[in-house]
């Protein structure tokens, strides 16, 4: 390539990385994200050696007994669907929002990513599911963005995965965007196919 | 804080080495990973913003390739060198999720919002091409051309940098780039002359 071609291209290319170059930070809550996803990964183990000795996360919630009472869980449903259909008028990223059950699944080798989210009024929110042993092991979710919307990626094996939202630590929620099925108790779970 | 021979050991992470977390991270000590991770992500994180042109998804692809990355620490051959490490599992993961989302979706939508609001931030000194305008054209790149143009330029990378992160040569590299400004001045041209 002649010279007086390639200092056109570095002026070129440098003018448009000086537009391109601006200020990205992740959220504040990247690394308890990230712990959280290590930590349900605890099926999956590492490519190569072995944990000498596991660490136990702290912030993992004590295993609770949930009582379902239909006169508390419909309101909180109603209350729910609500706030999610107004988030999705408010919200920066209402993609993110709208689609609660799988907003992004990145596959890597048998196991995918799933972020899962959450939106409405509470003062925690974990996640249980079949892959936690439903609330065994709960996931913690993290408040995103000030909106009401709380998040939490956990990596997935390829199939169908039932799981709901226990909102302040006593408050069974099926996610209401997602498809859901029923137990002996009529108590409803939320499905999400992982890979499909 | 560290379980060690039954005593509990108050340590602060942040005053470690690279090389002692990786050692840590290496025996399942997760607190030590998540200081690796805090060290590195906002380094990150620009370049997987303009690979993927969007914010959520560029952290979505981080975090799964830091996870990629606890999986495999064991082969961390030079944990000295953990940023340049971890920057190829970066740069692998971004590639990966551009070419399987490119696959699934055969054309690009432009994200009209993220449009109108990265116009806000642009320069304006340099104002004839907007942030908008130039990440839009970025993304018709080929993938490998896309990158070899951001971590050229954005990222302000030697060729011998991006030839150890990607694995291509420093020839292959200068003609990605050089294939990358051609196709940007193009497109950009056509959209001044629209």
């Amino acid at each position: 390539m002649p010279d007086s071609e390639r200092k056109n291209d570095d002026v070129f290319g440098a003018r448009l990385g000086r537009i391109l170059r601006t200020d990205e930070r992740c959220h504040e809550d990247f690394e308890k994200s990230l712990v959280a996803a290590i930590q349900a990964d605890h099926p999956v183990e590492r490519d190569v050696g072995r944990r000498s000795a596991p660490t136990q996360p702290s912030w993992w919630l004590t295993p609770i007994t949930i009582r379902l009472s239909p006169l508390v869980a419909l309101p909180i449903a109603a209350a729910l669907i609500a706030m999610v259909a107004m988030s999705t008028t408010t919200l920066r990223s209402t993609d993110s929002i709208a689609q609660p059950q799988q907003v992004a699944q990145i596959v890597h080798d048998t196991v995918s990513v799933v972020r899962f989210v959450f939106v409405g009024e509470a003062k925690t929110v974990s996640l249980v599911g079949d892959f936690n042993a439903w609330g065994a092991r709960p996931v913690e979710m993290t408040p995103t963005g000030g909106n009401g919307a709380w998040t939490v990626s956990v990596p997935l094996g390829s199939g169908r995965h039932e799981y709901a939202f226990i909102v302040d630590g006593k408050h069974w929620v099926a996610d209401p965007l997602a498809p859901t099925s029923a137990d002996e108790f009529d108590t409803k779970s939320s499905i999400v196919n992982v890979g499909t | 804080m560290t379980r060690r021979r039954n005593r509990v050991v108050h340590v602060d992470v942040r005053t470690w080495t690279d090389t002692d977390l990786v050692a840590a991270s290496s025996s399942g000590d997760v607190e030590a990973f998540a200081e690796l991770s805090r060290r590195y992500r906002d380094t990150y994180i620009r370049f997987a913003v303009r690979m993927l042109g969007n914010h959520d998804e560029a952290e979505d692809v981080l975090q799964s390739a830091f996870i990629r990355a606890y999986r495999a620490i064991d082969r961390c051959r030079d944990p000295s060198r953990f940023g340049a490490w971890l920057y190829q599992i970066v740069a692998n993961e971004c590639r990966t999720f551009v070419t399987r989302r490119a696959r699934r979706e055969r054309r690009l939508v432009r994200d009209e919002f993220q449009l109108n609001e990265a116009a806000v931030v642009s320069p304006a000194s340099e104002a004839r091409d907007t942030l908008e305008d130039v990440q839009y054209a970025l993304n018709q790149l080929d993938v490998e051309q896309r990158e070899a143009f951001v971590m050229k330029y954005v990222e302000e990378l030697s060729y011998e940098e991006m030839a150890e992160i990607t694995g291509a040569g420093i020839s292959a590299l200068k003609m990605r780039v050089k294939r990358a400004c051609s196709r940007l001045r193009e497109m950009l041209e056509e959209v001044h002359d629209a």
